[in-house]
């Protein structure tokens, strides 16, 4: 990882959250859904300048626990605090105000901009919402931010229709950006892209963030995407932390037997960096009606009676924390 | 304005600007009676004649439209604004409100429109002011339901998540953003009503309950015509034919109107221009693979547009052995998915495979017949596709959409179908299969849903299976089950397996040779480690180069994959590539042989192999 | 039937009654809920004031002097016991009135539907299998054209066409079945064709939509990568799947099509409901109105609880 990151446990967390949790649904008096358990007992710190990879499959509650952190949707439960104060109520002014502070970017390049505005309007969106920008002229920033992105400043006049995938993801990048934003969620921003728009758009992620001294938080389904530009890594499976910590670390020593089983499922290049398979049975448990004690021990070839009965703590083990009863015996 | 939208539009504007200029046309009194003329024909001053009490009818037929348009645009605007008012505020709040707005609207649901209306004018009495009273209430759901449905499925649009990520306040979302974005159905809606009301208005003036007489209206027409029919039918005539061209031009405004805001259900659907296609094999090309099973050489598919054919797939050979994987690779737009479906004959209506040949057991699947070409499908050659959810049908059950596979291909009963089908679940690795085969495609996971159709590939033993993406729709700890199924199959049928993939790291956990397309064509093959090793065109080093892996942070391609329409004569790849120089771009490049088993489309391929290696 | 469908089955019906409900209280309230006094409302027909005798005959009839909640439970307990008032007209009990004459619309209405499903869907599956070949175009055009002309129209210009022009059968009127069986139905052709055009077209368009819409999706390619015949793709993977949008629409098309048989009984002259509500809308008689609203509008939420139920035995994804 670059120098400039070297220390990134020093920055004072302006992301606290402890266990976060969220359920959809459930029953009341006008809705009979089941209750979902999306995310439970999600416990997290990011500071400025600091990275955080989020990967999980389908499932797993990762872009859940995304829009909470942002405040987008209430928490059912735990503690969240940024920049050392509780969110205020969704919807009031000052979670309105809040909101140039924290931003997002979107997966899919089709529906992040709006079809029937030009870009450039809607970079100029958030400056002028918040009341930035005006000293300095709106156009004048609107092309700072798509300069910022690799885009040209006269592309503004154009149409969301106009550009390819790729470009449409910088474009909402950009808009992220243009409140000058500490914390920036990007939900799988690079999934729905081809492979070489994708290693472009990393690109320019690995670039912001040595720029910016953002608190980013990158959600992807994809392990090897997040290598390069997270310091740290956290896999969720089934709304549940499994495990968190340093990115070489975890990729190279997986506790988890989770992390692990999916660090060899992904597929590898070169022969040499692959390790034996590791096949789970079966798919992921539907949240609706998740498993008792730790929610991965269907699928988990080390599961023992206690797995199936008590929920693993989130608990430090050698530089990381990791939900797993046997995670010293597996070590 | 869309030129789909001109002629209903001046039909309807016609209809409106006559109604609207009915005092300025110097047209006689439409309610003075003049009994002496009763029933006249056309005469001077009166070219559609007299009614029954020696009214002008023109006058009255102008004047009718006049009252049952407003009528008609006052109720459907009143609706509009109430209904899509309601309809955004609950779909934007949600819970109780959403009931109070949305869920409350149905019980007007329950009337036949026709008797709420009746219920009310027997109350209120007849009249123009209780219709469109009547007639906003009874069109307000309507609305609601548009309005509330659009915000829904818009709520969910990134562009409004975004938008409230910036801190936007609820009153400026819903009218900046939502409102343009929901005009479309919000005005296909206003015209629908708009009909629905000429028609309801029409009716409850027939019926005497309605328009007041003797305020002109088309109903009332025809109402007082019916008693003098037998002697004069032309006064029938007139405002049937009136009520009917009106009507018939404001639904002509809603489809095209329709069209226009929902390019999804667009009616009109290109048909296919009729490509005579040529005669295959007139040069007699090499061999490349006389043991191979299925050998596809110079496959071109064209898709007639008004502009010309285009190819998205132009020249495409590879050949695929007895036991062997090769794996097709190339980003979105390369047409490798076309490939696939070309050879199997299962193209889109508006494609078709205009040249190359498809050699398989000897015989040429792109010139046989559909007939030979369908009892080769899902025999000897099965495929299995992307997303297993839309690939199964979803009102069958899928133990009887495996037996459906089964029985295509031979005389088994249904019994031995079914011990086939079980043995086939258990093959592909599903658990409790018994049960499993009574299951609808919705009650699986994804996962099971792709074995299902592995399972219904295999059921005949093929000698080639075609994957097209089969696990991309998947998770990556059930892709790896996948990948290990299709390979443990292959080990066990000895079937030839071609699988079509974006991912490189995929390829090289399950190909043993690799073709590689860009743009339509394909760029380079081999066996896929001395392809990933040591690639000869730019296009496989800069591919390997994008993929996520080790510590090196990935290096993307500038550019875009050009259109069909759009491919340069030159190299098409030379508009991203590094290593281009002037002759790239001057004439096609020819894929030629550098190295034994091994192709590549670029003229600098030697230099190529003096690069460092690809991968480490 | 297991349990779980039984549940749904009785959280549906359950729905029903209570959509039924709401519509008994809707009628209810109506007559109250209007500006000004009920009776005074009902009499003012004319110009003319009307006379304070009359008002408190009129109060008296409809018990309207009697609080309002008692009201309401009179005519929700009368309801459930088949007792709709009487008219204000002729004190004849609207129920009776209703008995006599509901089974002829009925019978019309039956008709009309099978005409209309019989015409439509084949037509529309032909069109769609042909699409821009001759068929659908005459097809298209002939079903554009039978939406735009509205219900009554169409009543009056067969009448006029065969009736009184080529004097085939006679302009209208109702013959018992029992008396004369050759004329009965005779008479009910033509009302019933009036009646069963827009759902033709209605269900000519939506068919034809549905199939080709139905013939691009993934399984049908499926079932063609299987070798399956021509025949059995369009029967079992096309028109199959095509159906359940077909029943949504016709669920939808019931509302218009009772409307339309309205106006129809009344052009032809078919003694069902609509004569005496005419009749009473015209002399204000709220309870014959009442009565016979809540009778159609019960037929329409059964009618559309069928279709729920038919849509889930065509698609297993909307059951339980």
């Amino acid at each position: 990882m670059s120098a400039a990151h070297s220390s990134p446990m020093a920055a004072p967390a302006l992301v606290e959250a402890r266990d976060l949790a969220k359920t959809f649904g459930g029953t009341g008096f006008f809705t009979t859904s089941l209750p979902v358990q999306a995310v439970k007992g999600a416990t997290l710190s990011l500071g400025r300048g600091q990275s955080l990879g989020l990967v999980g499959e389908s499932g797993s509650g990762k872009s859940t626990l995304g829009r909470l952190l942002l405040g987008l949707i209430p928490a059912t439960g735990g503690t969240l605090t940024f920049d050392g104060q509780p969110l205020p109520p969704e919807g009031s002014a000052a979670w309105r105000a809040l909101r140039r502070r924290m931003q997002i970017v979107f997966q899919d390049p089709n529906g992040t901009l709006d079809p029937r505005r030009t870009v450039g309007s809607q970079i100029a969106d958030g400056p002028a919402l918040h009341g930035l920008g005006r000293s300095a002229g709106t156009s004048d920033r609107v092309a700072d931010l798509l300069a910022l992105v690799g885009l040209e400043a006269r592309m503004a006049q154009r149409f969301p229709h106009e550009f390819s995938g790729g470009q449409r993801q910088r474009i909402g990048i950009a808009r992220a950006l243009s409140t000058d934003p500490d914390f920036l969620v990007a939900d799988e921003p690079v999934s729905a892209l081809d492979v070489s728009v994708q290693a472009q758009v990393l690109r320019l992620f690995h670039g912001l963030r040595e720029k910016l001294d953002l608190a980013l938080l990158f959600i992807s389904h994809d392990l090897p995407v997040v290598r390069h530009l997270c310091d740290r890594v956290m896999v969720m499976y089934l709304g549940r932390v499994m495990e968190e910590g340093p990115t070489r670390a975890l990729f190279e020593v997986p506790a988890h037997p989770y992390t692990r089983a999916l660090l060899s499922a992904t597929p590898r290049l070169d022969p040499a960096h692959r390790v034996t398979r590791i096949i789970l049975p079966g798919d992921p448990p539907s949240p609706v009606k998740p498993p008792s004690g730790c929610v991965f021990h269907t699928r988990c070839a080390h599961a023992t009676e206690v797995c199936r009965t008590e929920i693993p703590a989130l608990r430090p083990l050698a530089g990381r924390t990791v939900a797993c009863h046997h995670a010293e015996a597996l070590a | 304005m869309n030129r789909k939208l001109v002629m209903p539009g001046l039909w309807i504007g016609t209809i409106l600007v006559v109604a609207v200029a009915a005092p300025v046309l110097g047209l006689p009194d439409p309610v003075k009676q003049d009994i002496a003329r009763r029933l006249a024909g056309p005469m001077l001053g009166s070219p559609l004649g007299r009614d029954e009490f020696g009214r002008d009818v023109l006058s009255r037929l102008i004047w009718g439209a006049r009252t049952s348009l407003a009528v008609a645009f006052a109720s459907a605007f009143i609706a509009a604004a109430v209904g899509t008012a309601l309809g955004m505020i609950g779909a934007w709040k949600r819970g109780w409100v959403e009931w109070m707005t949305v869920r409350s609207m149905d019980v007007v649901l329950c009337f036949p429109p026709i008797l709420l209306a009746l219920l009310v004018v027997t109350l209120l009495g007849p009249g123009a002011g209780t219709l469109i009273l009547v007639l906003s209430i009874l069109y307000i759901p309507g609305f609601v339901r548009v309005a509330y449905g659009e915000v829904l499925s818009m709520r969910a649009n990134d562009y409004v998540e975004a938008v409230r990520a910036l801190g936007a306040p609820t009153s400026r979302i819903l009218l900046r953003t939502v409102l343009p974005n929901i005009a479309g159905p919000l005005l296909v809606q206003v015209s629908l009503c708009v009909a629905a009301a000429i028609v309801l208005e029409s009716g409850l003036s027939f019926l005497g309950l309605g328009v007041v007489p003797p305020s002109p209206s088309w109903g009332l027409m025809i109402r007082g015509a019916r008693t003098t029919m037998a002697q004069a039918p032309w006064l029938l005539l007139w405002p049937c034919g009136a009520l009917t061209l009106t009507i018939l031009g404001m639904n002509l405004f809603c489809d095209r109107l329709r069209d226009v805001v929902d390019p999804r259900t667009t009616s009109v659907r290109s048909r296919p221009r009729l490509i005579d296609r040529l005669v295959p094999g007139l040069l007699p090309g090499h061999d490349p693979a006389r043991d191979a099973v299925l050998a596809v050489d110079g496959l071109t598919v064209g898709i007639a547009t008004p502009r010309g054919v285009v190819k998205p797939v132009e020249g495409v050979g590879f050949h695929v052995r007895e036991g062997e994987t090769l794996a097709i690779v190339g980003e979105s737009g390369s047409g490798k998915s076309l490939t696939a479906t070309a050879i199997l004959g299962l193209l889109p209506p508006v494609a078709q495979a205009i040249e190359g040949t498809a050699r398989f057991a000897g015989r040429d699947l792109l010139s046989l017949d559909e007939e030979a070409r369908r009892r080769l499908r899902g025999g000897e050659l099965a495929m299995v596709f992307q997303d297993p959810m839309s690939s199964l049908n979803p009102v069958y059950r899928v133990g009887d959409q495996l037996v459906e596979a089964i029985r295509a291909h031979g005389s088994v009963s249904p019994e031995q179908a079914r011990a086939r089908a079980l043995e086939l679940f258990r093959k592909v690795g599903i658990a409790d299969p018994d049960r499993r085969l009574d299951a609808f495609p919705h009650e699986m996971s994804g996962g099971m849903r792709q074995r299902v159709m592995i399972a219904m590939a295999i059921a005949n033993n093929p000698r080639v299976l075609i994957a097209d993406e089969p696990t991309t729709a998947l998770d990556v700890t059930v892709q790896a089950q996948i990948l290990t199924l299709l390979k443990d199959l292959q080990t066990d049928n000895g079937m030839a397996l071609v699988f079509i993939t974006h991912s490189l790291s995929v390829v090289a956990e399950i190909a043993d040779r690799v073709c590689v397309m860009y743009a339509g064509q394909v760029v380079e093959d081999g066996p896929v480690g001395a392809v990933f090793h040591q690639p000869r065109h730019p296009y496989t080093r800069a591919l390997l180069a994008a993929t996520p892996e080790g510590d090196e942070l990935p290096t993307g391609i500038g550019g875009v994959v050009p259109l069909p329409q759009e491919f340069p004569t030159g190299c098409r790849f030379a508009e991203r590539c590094g290593f281009a120089i002037d002759t790239c771009r001057a004439a096609p490049v020819a894929l030629r042989e550098v190295d034994e088993g091994r192709r590549a489309r670029c003229i600098r391929s030697d230099e190529m192999a003096r690069l460092p290696e690809a991968v480490a | 039937m297991n349990g779980k469908a039984a549940k749904w089955l009785a959280r549906r019906i359950g729905g029903s009654l209570l959509l039924a409900f709401l519509v008994v209280t809707i009628v209810f309230f109506t007559l109250h809920l209007v500006p000004g006094d009920p009776a005074v409302l009902l009499l003012s027909t004319g110009g003319a004031a009307p006379s304070q005798e009359q008002v408190m005959r009129l109060r008296d009839k409809l018990g309207l002097d009697r609080p309002l909640i008692e009201q309401y439970w009179t005519f929700l307990s009368g309801i459930v016991q088949g007792d709709l008032g009487k008219s204000l007209q002729d004190d004849y009990p609207v129920a009776s009135e209703i008995a006599l004459r509901l089974p002829r619309t009925l019978e019309l209405i039956f008709a009309a539907v099978i005409i209309g499903l019989a015409v439509g869907f084949p037509s529309g599956v032909k069109a769609a299998f042909g699409h821009g070949g001759w068929f659908d175009r005459i097809a298209s055009g002939t079903a554009a054209l039978l939406m735009a002309i509205p219900v009554f129209v169409v009543g009056t210009l067969l009448v006029l066409a065969f009736a009184v022009q080529l004097r085939w059968m006679p302009a209208g009127g109702f013959t018992p079945f029992s008396q004369d069986p050759v004329k009965h139905l005779t008479l009910l052709t033509l009302p019933a064709l009036a009646i069963a055009k827009g759902l033709a077209a209605t269900v000519f368009r939506m068919t034809k939509a549905s199939v080709l819409d139905v013939m691009t999706r993934d399984h049908v390619r499926t079932a063609r990568a299987k070798g399956l015949t021509p025949r059995r793709i369009t029967m079992r993977h096309v028109v199959r799947n095509a159906l359940s949008p077909v029943v949504t629409v016709v669920g939808l098309q019931i509302g218009t099509l009772l409307g339309g048989t309205v106006l129809v009984e009344y052009v032809f002259n078919w003694p069902g409901l609509s004569s005496p509500l005419i009749k009473a809308v015209e002399g204000r008689d709220y309870p014959m109105v009442a009565g016979i609203v809540l009778t159609i509008s019960g037929l329409f939420l059964l009618i559309n609880l069928i279709m729920d139920l038919l849509y889930a035995v065509l698609d297993p994804r909307v059951r339980p």
